[in-house]
């Protein structure tokens, strides 16, 4: 049996020097004592099954040792939840991010379709707990407003700080998986326990504290599929295995940031899979067994779970909602209670219609009457998902030269492959536009605007009608709506109206640039449109059309959408964002964010992490990068100052969590996006582990006496500004200034003066 | 698990182990004994005659037709100009460091050039305006041969054979981009020129390295940290290369660390601290210096002023701000313009609407706002909150809290907890008569940069005015208020104190002229320390560079360049059709790329081969790989990589300095493909054994156990046939590169390798 090999001899030796890890060879027994297990297990208790313990001969202890972990981490949940939950409906204005995200729960309730950069698990959690709290999704979310009494605010910020609360056991049992002292799993705990920062953003309708509960599940599962690594394909191996895939697959659907976790778990199983490589003696077939589990599971499995996400996503909302305009024209068409199934099905000159890109995250040709600041300063022309009377594009006859022949109008002319048309702007006037001056910002391309009036224009308002395909019908000679897509080709230039994802400056208020083509590549979805909203009372009404768009398809669209977007998000050098803050800020507490507003007569919440946790988290980090190089370089010239195995999980131990830190915080630094104080939260987690792995490592040939006096020191210490900072997180009435000595650092905007 | 390539493998392990020696340690194990220098000679000998060869060629192919075009092109249009500054002596500002510039200054000195052209536009003549533009190009042009010349001594150090060393610095010497840009008045030249001399000066470094702390080894030590910080004061990319030096150091110092090396700590110490002063204090040195000339040539106040703060202006001969400052008194009327948006400060006789559009409600007080061209309304008197003496003008200095009187309407300005009319997060700003609400109407006075003692004067100090009673500053942003307030931009309270937005500049002194009195005073010119100077310009630099980001039409990404999708239009004449278009040599880059992807694959295939125990590459084959083209590849990366995480606008010649050291990799994976046999060792001598036991042959007993790579018949067809196809991709290319001869259309459609290649004339 492949699970009977093991790394360590099964009477492994107590190191004279170090106290025993509570579980230090827990895993001598497992195989041996494996029928035992069998029968249904809730997953905490299967946790524990793994701890066994052959050295406790008699039953009762055995029992007692097993009774006492359960014992501390369901004493801890309880803590836990007692701090999360306590006075938090004091203050029943809706504070912050609520705004947003109990407005997206609310969308779910109202089933319509709503647009968001994040993916849709958090919210469809905030849409569950709006529903078991019997809400409707009828109230606006308005920030600062008082939640109406129908509205059980209460029982959903109940169920988000739940999550959080969770935090701490998980906290507990991850750290006693890194086998670390008893002391030291009960003080990580304590310190997620006693962070302000965590309690203040679990008590509030936001993402933050599933996203966090779901990446601290991602490291627990992964730390007890680690110490079963001996156990290669057994069962419990499978069930961890498997489990992390889902914990990473969740933490992806509720903000993108599970990227980060899963470069973690990645980079992890690299290593492992490396390592394994070099093991010359494992067979060749187990070897690609390793290899086909860790695809199914951590990357399979994390892919499905996202993916349904989002398939539910769809099917909850299914009725047209304010969203609907960052989704294909498609799409939109099959969403109950949206107009463009009532569009006209042929268009034809003297249309009023809508244009879409068919681009994955392509907008609506837009213009508005503000003009381009550099080039030819004309009218902008943009694409823009907001639908607004703004997109609207009448059908007109072209300019023709004077020797040209006026071709005959005689009622209705349908629009055929190959017409010539003028596109005029309705709200302004203009006239759809281009020139041989460079768009921009894509300067190798010509630039389009809105020029002239019904009257004032030339040649270069004529654009040719190129049908591509239609998705409902073979014949490609009549443009119809939705379905048919075409391109714009100016005549007088020969190039593409086209769009991307580019987005123009404060000056084009964000939209999407807007270019004509040169290149005539045929194989461009930019420079793709077809007809969204088609307007003309002289055409018959259209027959009942069912148009359906393939998931994929739409999933694909909106991500590039919430890509984009989040890409939007850019520092805005015009104003300053008194939220924001800089990553270098984070680790050093110097910065905390005023999460409402800041009068006398009202709660007020300050989001500040517990400094003493922060500082001795970010310590602890410098201490464990020069205890690493201190070690390397004794290694490296032969010094030993482990144990073969004390020093092994020192190492993995440290990676880890050094590693999980990194990847969380490293990346926000080339981010172009704006950065808050939150987003350092999951990879605080890490280095919370830190402080309390280092203190165990430094402290184990230390006396117990001074043990405890280093333990009881930190602890107290964390504890002390807890209690002292709690105000922060369980809301402040009256004046701030009386709160001003807590503004330990001038730094913190905790009061208005400086 | 018994195939012969494992039992390979365990050989050389034990090989290792006797002795004694760790993987990295090149201790060449079965060299020790059959060196065979004899056979050394005659390859000795071909070596000079190669080299000889590519440098003559490289001559004829830089500078042919080195006058034509007699016109700016492209960056000369920078680059000579900068030159001209240097020979004027007028300050001027560029985002790249001195010393190639300078460079091209002394050329333009020694040949008599005063440096009076502008070189304003692309496509202006030289011959008109009487610029000596041959000597100024002959300068990169010539140094470009010393890099074909460096290029075969890299190899031919790293221990290729001749053919190898031949094919390399051919390859590069008919490269179209390096060509093309190195003939020209600009800066890569110089770049690549440094930035191989310290390749080359390593390698040689690092042959010696048994000799430790001998003249040679502290020479070729010192030469490195010269050229590396000469490669650094050319262009801030040379940061790259010290990136790369510096890793290979610290790999270098980490094996020497090994305890199986058998140095004690001391001695490792000592080897630590040589590499500290030869590598980081002596470049430090050097590339200070060539600040310290830059500064004590640019005397004169140039268009670089604006650049720099008020304080080093001061130092400059004749700078305007100097001449344009007076100091401000109280009583004194003036007019304050705001930095950013370079509006000024205005109230006139109307009021904010009761109610807003959005339903918001103002005071109803008097409109504060800032416009573009000052008036009889934008005059603001400074006034005194202390006592002041009446006898003769008290200025006003840093922390000074001040009334603002709007002289127009004579009323105070005043900004109280009141949302302003556009920003519901920002205050109002308003005037109120005279003594009303005092305590709402005082400000503080903050300036920028200050000493203590130094006084508020126009130009020299920007402020900003903090509100005393709400603490926020006086500000304005470009937005403006609608009809009834004129359409004037809006003036607000902002709450943000430290915003870089909310300085203001008093620009002038009712009834006082600064140009007279600045005449009739004639202020001496102040001098800071150098240090100061250094490091505000350094600043400057790298703040401005990462700015530059306004898109250009020959810009392009990263991921273009080795694909050479994409190049640069440098100069182009209508009458005759000629053009220079800046790309490579598509057979060549491409050629580099499949020699790079060749490697990576061959060395992660060996690794995991070898994870498996199997030797696929044979051990010192590996070694000759990870140490010598591994030290390309990580040039190549390094001066690659870190542009794609760059944000500001790029170009192709950016690539340049990738490309050479691309090459170089190409040159390897060309000896490790068709030059089979494994390869002396580099280092001509071992440790524990004098320099004149090792250039004596040790006997023919062992010739026949060589280790030299002999080349093949297949390998010369080989290299032939790479060279041929490389000269004829160059030439066909050649209009492009040297600006003539006209082409028709058609044959400019043929040489429209790509569709990106954007070239002029193609319709």
């Amino acid at each position: 049996m492949e699970n009977l090999k093991r790394r360590h001899p099964p009477q492994q030796k107590i190191s004279s020097y170090s106290p025993p890890p509570p579980y230090s060879d827990i895993y001598e027994s497992v195989s041996l004592n494996g029928d035992n297990c069998s029968g249904t297990y809730s997953t905490k208790e299967k946790s524990h099954r793994i701890y066994k313990d052959s050295q406790f001969s008699s039953r009762a202890l055995y029992f007692l040792r097993e009774y006492k972990h359960t014992i501390i981490a369901i004493t801890l949940t309880a803590i836990s939840l007692w701090t999360r939950f306590r006075k938090i409906d004091v203050s029943d204005i809706v504070v912050w991010d609520e705004a947003h995200f109990g407005k997206f729960g609310s969308f779910y309730l109202k089933n319509e379709f709503y647009f968001d950069v994040h993916p849709p698990l958090g919210k469809m959690l905030v849409g569950l707990s709006g529903y078991l709290a019997g809400y409707n999704g009828s109230f606006g979310f308005d920030s600062g407003k008082h939640y109406p009494p129908e509205v059980n605010f209460k029982f959903m910020r109940l169920f988000n700080a739940t999550w959080g609360a969770l935090l701490v056991p998980l906290a507990y049992l991850t750290a006693t998986q890194f086998k670390m002292s008893q002391k030291a799993s009960l003080l990580a705990a304590t310190m997620v326990l006693a962070d302000t920062a965590y309690l203040c953003i679990s008590r509030f309708i936001l993402l933050d504290s599933m996203l966090l509960f779901f990446t601290c599940l991602s490291l627990f599962t992964l730390s007890v599929f680690h110490n079963l690594q001996d156990q290669s394909f057994s069962k419990s191996w499978w069930l961890w295995l498997v489990l992390t895939g889902l914990s990473l697959g969740c933490v992806l659907s509720v903000k993108w940031v599970g990227l980060f976790a899963v470069a973690l778990v990645g980079l992890y199983t690299a290593e492992d899979l490396w390592e394994k490589l070099g093991d010359v003696q494992m067979p060749k077939k187990k070897y690609m067994g390793h290899w086909i589990a860790r695809i199914i599971c951590l990357i399979v499995i994390p892919a499905i779970v996202y993916l349904a996400s989002f398939k539910v996503h769809f099917a909850i909302l299914r009725k047209s909602g304010p969203g609907d305009g960052q989704m294909s024209s498609l799409f939109q068409a099959q969403l109950e209670g949206n107009s463009l199934s009532k569009n006209p099905l042929e268009v034809a000159f003297g249309s009023n219609v809508t244009i879409k890109n068919v681009a994955y995250g392509g907008g609506l040709l837009h213009s508005h009457p503000h003009l381009y600041p550099s080039g030819s300063t004309q009218q902008q022309i943009t694409c823009y998902h907001h639908k607004d009377p703004n997109n609207e594009w009448g059908i007109a006859e072209p300019r023709y030269e004077e020797n040209q022949d006026v071709p005959e109008v005689d009622g209705i002319r349908y629009l055929k492959d190959g017409d010539v048309v003028r596109l005029v702007h309705l709200a302004t006037g203009r006239n759809l536009h281009t020139h041989p001056i460079a768009a921009p910002i894509t300067s190798s391309h010509w630039e389009v605007s809105g020029y002239g009036n019904a009257s004032m224009g030339d040649i270069q308002d004529n654009w040719k009608i190129e049908i591509v395909k239609d998705l409902t019908h073979n014949d490609k000679n009549h443009l119809r709506s939705l379905s048919t897509r075409f391109r714009l080709r100016n005549v007088q230039l020969g190039c593409l109206l086209g769009s991307h994802n580019t987005i123009l400056p404060q000056w084009g208020y964000k939209q999407y640039e807007v270019y004509c083509d040169k290149r005539n590549q045929t194989d461009n979805d930019k420079t793709l449109w077809n007809i969204e909203e088609h307007k003309n009372e002289k055409l018959p009404k259209p027959p009942k059309n069912t148009y359906k768009s393939k998931f994929l398809d739409d999933f694909i669209q909106l991500n590039v959408a919430m890509w984009t977007s989040n890409n939007a998000l850019i520092p805005d050098p015009d104003k300053e964002d008194i939220l924001a803050s800089t990553p270098l800020q984070w680790p050093f507490v110097s910065i905390g964010l005023r999460m409402c507003g800041w009068g006398d007569k009202q709660f007020k919440f300050y989001l500040l992490g517990n400094p003493i946790v922060w500082w001795l988290s970010s310590g602890s980090l410098v201490a464990f990068s020069l205890l690493y190089s201190f070690y390397s370089i004794r290694a490296q010239r032969q010094i030993n100052d482990m144990k073969p195995e004390k020093s092994e999980n020192f190492f993995y131990v440290g990676k880890t969590l050094f590693l999980g830190w990194f990847l969380h915080y490293a990346p926000f630094f080339i981010m172009g996006r704006v950065t808050y104080l939150h987003h350092y939260f999951p990879s605080l987690y890490f280095s919370i582990f830190m402080a309390p792995f280092l203190l165990d490592h430094l402290t184990a040939k230390a006396s117990a006496r001074t043990q405890n006096l280093v333990f009881g020191a930190v602890f107290t210490a964390v504890i002390g500004t807890f209690i002292y900072f709690a105000p922060f997180a369980y809301g402040m009435m009256g004046p701030i200034s009386s709160y001003a000595g807590r503004r330990w650092l001038t730094k913190w905007n905790l009061l208005d003066t400086f | 698990m018994t195939d012969p390539a494992l039992r390979k493998r365990r050989n050389y392990d034990e090989n290792s182990l006797q002795n004694g020696s760790g993987i990295n340690v090149d201790d060449y194990t079965d060299d020790t004994k059959k060196v065979n220098v004899s056979n050394l000679s005659p390859s000795k000998y071909s070596h000079l005659i190669g080299l000889s060869i590519v440098t003559i060629a490289g001559f004829f192919v830089t500078f042919y037709k080195i006058w034509y075009p007699a016109e700016v092109v492209f960056d000369e249009v920078h680059f000579g100009k900068f030159a001209g500054y240097y020979l004027r002596r007028t300050y001027f500002f560029d985002v790249h460091p001195p010393l190639a510039k300078m460079m091209l200054a002394a050329v333009g000195y020694m040949v008599g050039y005063d440096g009076h052209f502008e070189f304003d536009n692309i496509g202006d003549s030289y011959i008109e305006n009487n610029v000596p533009y041959i000597a100024l190009r002959a300068l990169p042009a010539s140094l470009n041969v010393f890099c074909i010349a460096l290029m075969y001594s890299i190899m031919k150090e790293s221990g290729y054979s001749v053919c190898t060393c031949f094919l390399t610095a051919s390859l590069y010497l008919l490269d179209n981009a390096i060509v093309a840009q190195h003939r020209l008045i600009m800066l890569d030249s110089m770049l690549i020129f440094f930035m191989l001399a310290t390749v080359y000066s390593y390698i040689r470094f690092r042959k010696v390295r048994h000799q430790e702390f001998s003249a040679t080894w502290w020479a070729w030590l010192l030469a490195t940290g010269v050229t590396m910080a000469l490669t650094l004061s050319v262009k801030m990319v040379g940061l790259f290369l010290v990136a790369a030096i510096g890793i290979c150091v610290i790999v270098d110092l980490w094996d020497l660390l090994d305890i199986k090396r058998g140095i004690s700590i001391d001695h490792f110490i000592k080897h630590f601290y040589a590499r500290a002063l030869g590598l980081i204090a002596v470049p430090a040195f050097i590339y200070m210096f060539w600040f310290y000339v830059h500064f004590a040539i640019l005397v004169e106040s140039g268009p670089g002023d604006t650049f720099m703060s008020s304080a080093f202006q001061e130092t400059l001969k004749n700078s305007a701000i100097k001449m344009k400052s007076l100091d401000i008194h109280y009583n004194d009327d003036i007019r304050l313009m705001h930095k950013d948006t370079e509006k000024y400060l205005h109230s006139h006789d109307l009021e904010y609407p009761l109610r807003y559009d959005d339903g918001r409600i103002s005071s109803q007080g008097q409109q504060v706002t800032a416009i573009t061209v000052p008036d009889d309304n934008s005059w603001w008197r400074i006034k005194p909150t202390k006592e002041i003496s009446e006898d003769e003008p008290v200025p006003i200095i840093h922390g000074d809290i001040v009334q603002l009187e709007h002289v127009g309407t004579e009323t105070i300005l005043l900004t109280h907890d009141v949302a302003s009319p556009l920003m519901s997060t920002n205050e109002e700003v308003t005037t109120v008569d005279l003594d009303e609400r005092y305590n709402e109407t005082l400000f503080q006075v903050l300036f920028d940069d200050h000493n203590n003692g130094d006084i508020w004067q126009t130009y020299m100090k920007a402020v900003r005015l903090v509100h005393m009673d709400t603490k926020v500053a006086i500000w304005t942003h470009p937005k403006n208020l609608p009809d009834w307030g004129l359409g004037h931009q809006e003036v607000n309270g902002n709450k943000n104190l430290m915003d870089k937005s909310n300085y203001w500049v008093a620009t002038e002194i009712d009834g006082l002229n600064a140009t007279e009195i600045n005449l009739e005073k004639k202020k001496e010119i102040k001098t800071i320390p150098f240090i100061f100077k250094f490091v505000e310009l350094l600043g400057r630099m790298l703040s401005h560079n990462s700015g530059l980001t306004k898109p250009h039409p020959y810009q392009s990404n990263a991921i273009s360049w080795p694909l050479l999708s994409r190049g640069i239009s440098y100069w182009s004449k209508d009458d005759t059709k000629e053009q220079i278009y800046m790309t490579g040599n598509v057979f060549g880059w491409y050629l580099s790329m499949v020699g790079t992807i060749i490697y990576t694959g061959a060395i992660i295939i060996d690794t995991i081969c070898r994870r498996r125990d199997v030797a696929w590459i044979e051990e010192p084959l590996r070694r000759r790989l990870i140490q010598s083209a591994g030290f390309f590849i990580l040039l190549w990366l390094l001066h690659y990589i870190p542009f794609f995480a760059m944000g500001r606008a790029l170009f192709l010649h950016h690539y340049l300095p990738a490309a050479a050291c691309n090459y170089l990799l190409l040159g390897a994976v060309f000896q490790y493909l068709f030059i089979t046999s494994v390869d002396s060792p580099t280092s001509d001598l071992r440790r524990n054994q004098s320099a004149l036991e090792e250039i004596h042959p040790v006997g023919p007993a062992h010739a026949q156990t060589s280790t030299q790579a002999q080349p093949t018949t297949k390998t010369y067809i080989i290299a032939t046939i790479i060279l041929a196809l490389q000269f004829a991709c160059f030439v066909f290319l050649s209009p492009l590169t040297y600006g003539s001869p006209g082409l028709s259309i058609d044959e400019v459609q043929r040489r429209k390798v790509f569709s990106g290649w954007d070239l002029q004339f193609a319709k």
